[in-house]
């Protein structure tokens, strides 16, 4: 009995505390920015986060910048700077350089798919222009910590639509699959008050794991309509009335597209159903586009807009990247896995010659609270 | 080597006993082997208890009544020597010299009145010598003269002295060899009053006191049914304790109650004080911090536990009454749940159940997830932990550690203080303790606020503080060493425990597990009393039908 109680108590013991660490020791990293390095390969800014605990609790944070070979030698080499292990169970952005993104990924997010700590749901995000340094450096409007406000910034861009949430395993899922192109979203610095402070716009598109150009921000929601991630945001066109020309913004509650690649004389087109419901939320006029028949003319417009829009910049990127960022390689595998091992070898120039046909379809549902336009009395 | 004590003598009792019935609860209850060795230490321990017996015998063996009065009030004078409440009175009948006449009792334990006017007045004062048949002079005596509701010839000196103690009168008589025992107790009782330890909203507020009497009159007086049956046994050689076993003939079942019968009559103890004494030593598991046997101080729901087949144990001098089985469900279940509404009652003992099992994970929990897994906290809580933690110098183990003692403190110098110490023990609690010590950054904050929710978890259920604060301490020491994987092996490690507890061969976890049929409906909810047709399983196997399914309500 006693021999057990030993060995038991040994076992346990022995296993010393495993992993042991107290919360306050530990060096939070919010963001992580990679650039390259003027010695060595990479140069990887840490945004660690501070608190400060008095009467009233303050988050601060510094960035700290190092070099090393590989990423994961920079952050080792970050402990003799900042005395701490530093801890990445609370990363929540990976910010990679333009230059570094030119060259390939690879190499950047393999750590953070493999590391424990890392959580592969840190956002991807590309500097455009700029290093990534000093997009961590920027201080934020709201939060103290950069790293936090780009990752609020990032989650409530579904009401925005101008840039794609893409995390770390997204990425990595994307760059696996074949028939689909790799994205990523956009991050540059606008001056503000004399102030830089960082903001989200536009995608990064990648051919495998290297950048090849940028989409700006509009272009990214009409982009996010063919992949059918849009969650919300403004539709917006112009009315031309009879005395004046209104402006009308149209807020997007809910979109569905359907993408069906139909073959057509041995050659397969795709077909784009999007379908939206929207609500006037926004009258720059006069003219009542809420009555029946006015309102026919509305969604008239939208659709068409819709459809143009949407047919540019599928044709933008077909034009100038020829990467199928939109997955329609995933939907012609599904539904024609002959023909796609056929064109499967070249996707890239198949893509680039593929038709497009997109039929768009408004729905509206409301005009807010209002069910006429403001008036003008004399 | 308590258990092992407990054990070989059950094995004994069942070899005596033949009934099929009793093995398997026998069974049930040792699934350990029959051990040779053990058997034999359990005949030598019966000699030794045979021998005990004969030792106590022996002290009035040779001793025995005689004829003479004066003879036989020395014998009792002896008997009594250098006891001074011991009242002898001799008084003689007006009429008729032949009846001498003597009574003895112990002063403060007799009424008076019943003495002086039902017993020496009518022998005094009557006309004996014409009114009654002077030949057969001690049973006319009883027959047509003592006025006495309860009385008793005996010549068995052992069982004469242990009365006279209770409170009984002697009264003996010129030529006979022999003893009348009138009951004639009158000692102050406390009144019954509403327990202090479960007091109620709703429900009746009658509680047990300290005269064991009085106690079965009270659950008497609540199951009025021939069916309830009592078995009075004295135990403690020195305090001859009278309890007794109280069941209902037809619900309970023969093999616990013979269960409990033998375990009562292996007990080799010298003073009984209260039934906390009897619980320890016939309990299940010696060494579990959980108890499997039951204590309530109010009669309803003794009488609730013995109609579902349970079996009671009244000990005199205790207002605890104990009852068997005692499984796990019982503890946070309270007798107000079935008093108030059903809906009401079910959010309430889901609150206590939950409770329970917050009580002994969440300061393991929050040691694991703020020393080992911080990535299982969300930011800005990591944040204001770290930030609240700055500056304190003790790890969060020790600090947890050292703060729930310290409440473990607070709350036993709490328990036995009068009410004006006790507050100032409050302040001193609350004050100093929580409020000055994160100040003076000795602990942080949420460790304070972890532990005064763990405390208040605890006390919720006052039947599970001893288990509950066992195992916190241990889950602690685990989670401090291995994490969340020391707080996962803790618990399978308890679950195990209690799954293997059997309380008088029933399983501690009886109902908790299942939700079948009706198992779970008193178990995890208070499900309304018309869908309750059911007694619980095995304990109420005897007859499990409870009641019909109508509602006497509105058409």
């Amino acid at each position: 009995m006693l021999i057990l109680i030993f060995f038991f108590s040994y076992s346990i013991l022995a296993a010393g505390c495993w992993n042991y660490k107290e919360i306050d020791q530990l060096s939070v990293v919010a963001g992580v920015a990679i650039d390259k390095g003027i010695h060595k390969k990479f140069s990887i800014t840490v945004e660690l986060v501070e608190v400060v605990s008095g009467k009233e609790q303050q988050t601060k944070s510094k960035t700290v910048t190092v070099e090393g070979k590989t990423i994961f030698e920079a952050i080792r080499n970050e402990i003799s700077l900042i005395g701490n292990k530093s801890y990445w169970g609370h990363a929540k952005v990976l910010i990679i350089s333009e230059e570094i993104a030119r060259k390939g990924i690879l190499e950047v997010i393999d750590l953070f798919n493999r590391d424990a700590e890392t959580r592969s749901d840190m956002q991807i995000l590309v500097s455009k222009g700029r290093s990534a340094r000093e997009i961590l450096e920027a201080k934020g409007l709201t939060e103290e910590v950069t790293s936090f406000e780009l990752d609020e910034i990032i989650i409530n861009e579904g009401s925005v639509s101008n840039a794609p949430l893409i995390e770390v395993w997204r990425f990595t899922n994307t760059l696996a699959t074949e028939g689909v192109g790799t994205i990523a979203g956009v991050v540059d610095l606008k001056e503000e008050n004399g102030k830089c402070r960082p903001y989200v716009m536009g995608t990064a598109i990648f051919r495998n794991d290297k950048l090849l150009g940028f989409i700006d921000g509009d272009e990214s929601k009409y982009m996010l309509f063919v992949q059918n991630k849009l969650n919300g945001g403004v539709l917006f066109e112009e009315i031309k009335g009879k005395d004046e020309d209104m402006s009308v913004a149209l807020e997007i509650f809910k979109s569905h597209t359907k993408i069906n690649p139909i073959i057509n004389d041995g050659n397969i087109e795709m077909q784009i159903k999007v379908e939206v419901t929207a609500a006037i939320n926004e009258l720059g006029g006069t003219i009542n586009v809420i009555e029946d028949d006015e309102r026919e003319g509305l969604v008239r417009t939208a659709e068409e807009l819709l459809k143009n829009r949407i047919e540019d910049i599928i044709k933008k990127v077909q034009k100038l990247y020829g990467v199928d960022i939109f997955g329609f390689g995933i939907k012609i595998k599904a539904n024609y896995n002959k023909e796609w091992k056929l064109l499967n070898g070249n996707w890239e120039d198949n893509f680039k010659k593929l038709k497009i046909n997109v039929e768009t379809k408004v729905n509206i549902k409301n005009s807010g609270m209002l069910s006429k336009p403001l008036e003008i009395g004399d | 080597m308590f258990g092992k004590k407990n054990r070989s003598t059950d094995n004994n009792g069942m070899d005596k006993n033949k009934n099929s019935k009793n093995k398997k609860n026998n069974k049930n209850n040792n699934n350990d082997k029959n051990n040779n060795n053990d058997k034999n230490n359990n005949n030598d321990k019966n000699n030794k208890k045979n021998n005990n017996n004969k030792k106590n015998n022996n002290k009035y063996s040779n001793l025995f009544l005689s004829k003479s009065l004066e003879d036989n009030i020395t014998l009792f004078e002896t008997i009594f020597s250098d006891d001074e409440m011991f009242v002898t009175r001799r008084f003689q009948n007006k009429y008729l010299n032949k009846a001498k006449c003597c009574v003895m009792y112990f002063e403060g334990m007799v009424n008076n009145n019943i003495l002086n006017e039902n017993i020496i007045q009518p022998v005094l004062n009557n006309n004996l010598a014409e009114e009654i048949n002077t030949r057969n002079l001690f049973e006319e005596l009883q027959y047509k003269v003592i006025v006495s509701n309860n009385l008793k010839i005996l010549n068995d000196l052992d069982k004469i002295v242990s009365s006279v103690t209770y409170g009984n009168t002697i009264f003996l008589l010129e030529g006979y060899d022999k003893v009348m025992l009138i009951d004639s107790k009158g000692w102050q009782t406390r009144s019954i009053s509403e327990p202090e330890s479960a007091k109620v909203i709703r429900g009746p507020r009658e509680g047990f006191t300290e005269s064991i009497t009085i106690n079965i009159t009270l659950i008497r007086r609540k199951i009025k049914n021939s069916d309830m049956k009592f078995k009075f046994k004295e135990i403690g050689y020195r305090t001859r304790t009278k309890t007794c076993i109280c069941y209902i003939e037809g619900l309970a079942l023969e093999s616990i109650v013979n269960e409990l019968e033998r375990r009562l009559d292996n007990m080799e103890i010298d003073a009984i004080l209260d039934s906390g004494y009897i619980q320890e030593y016939i309990k299940d598991e010696p060494f579990s911090p959980f108890e499997t046997i039951g204590a309530s101080e109010r009669p309803d729901v003794i009488a609730a536990k013995l109609l579902e087949g349970r079996v009671a144990l009244f000990v005199d001098g205790s207002p605890f009454v104990l009852t068997v089985p005692f499984v796990l469900a019982e503890a946070i279940q309270s007798n107000e749940d079935y008093y108030n509404n059903y809906i009401y009652s079910t959010i309430n003992r889901i609150i206590r159940m939950f409770s329970t099992i917050f009580a002994i994970s969440i300061p393991s929990l929050f040691l694991a997830v703020t020393t080992y897994h911080q990535e299982m906290l969300p930011t800005q809580l990591l944040l204001s932990i770290a930030a609240s933690r700055e500056g304190v110098p003790f790890p969060t183990v020790l600090s947890i550690i050292i703060m729930l003692l310290i409440f473990d403190i607070i709350r036993e110098a709490g328990t036995r203080m009068p009410s004006p110490v006790g507050e100032t023990v409050n302040i001193v609690g609350t004050l100093v303790l929580g409020q000055a010590a994160v100040e003076a950054r000795l602990v942080s904050a949420p460790v304070v606020i972890v532990t005064a929710l763990t405390g208040i978890l605890t006390l919720m259920n006052k039947n599970l503080i001893a288990p509950c604060m066992i195992i916190r301490f241990v889950l602690i020491l685990l989670t401090s060493i291995m994490g969340i994987y020391g707080f996962v092996f803790g618990y399978i490690a308890l679950i195990i425990h209690i799954m293997s507890i059997r309380s008088f061969g029933i399983p501690y976890t009886l109902g908790i597990t299942s939700l079948r049929n009706h198992d779970g409906q008193d178990i995890w909810i208070r499900a309304p009393w018309w869908t309750m047709t059911l007694r619980p399983k095995i304990i109420g196997a005897k007859n499990l039908i409870r009641q019909s399914m109508k509602r006497s309500r509105r058409q």
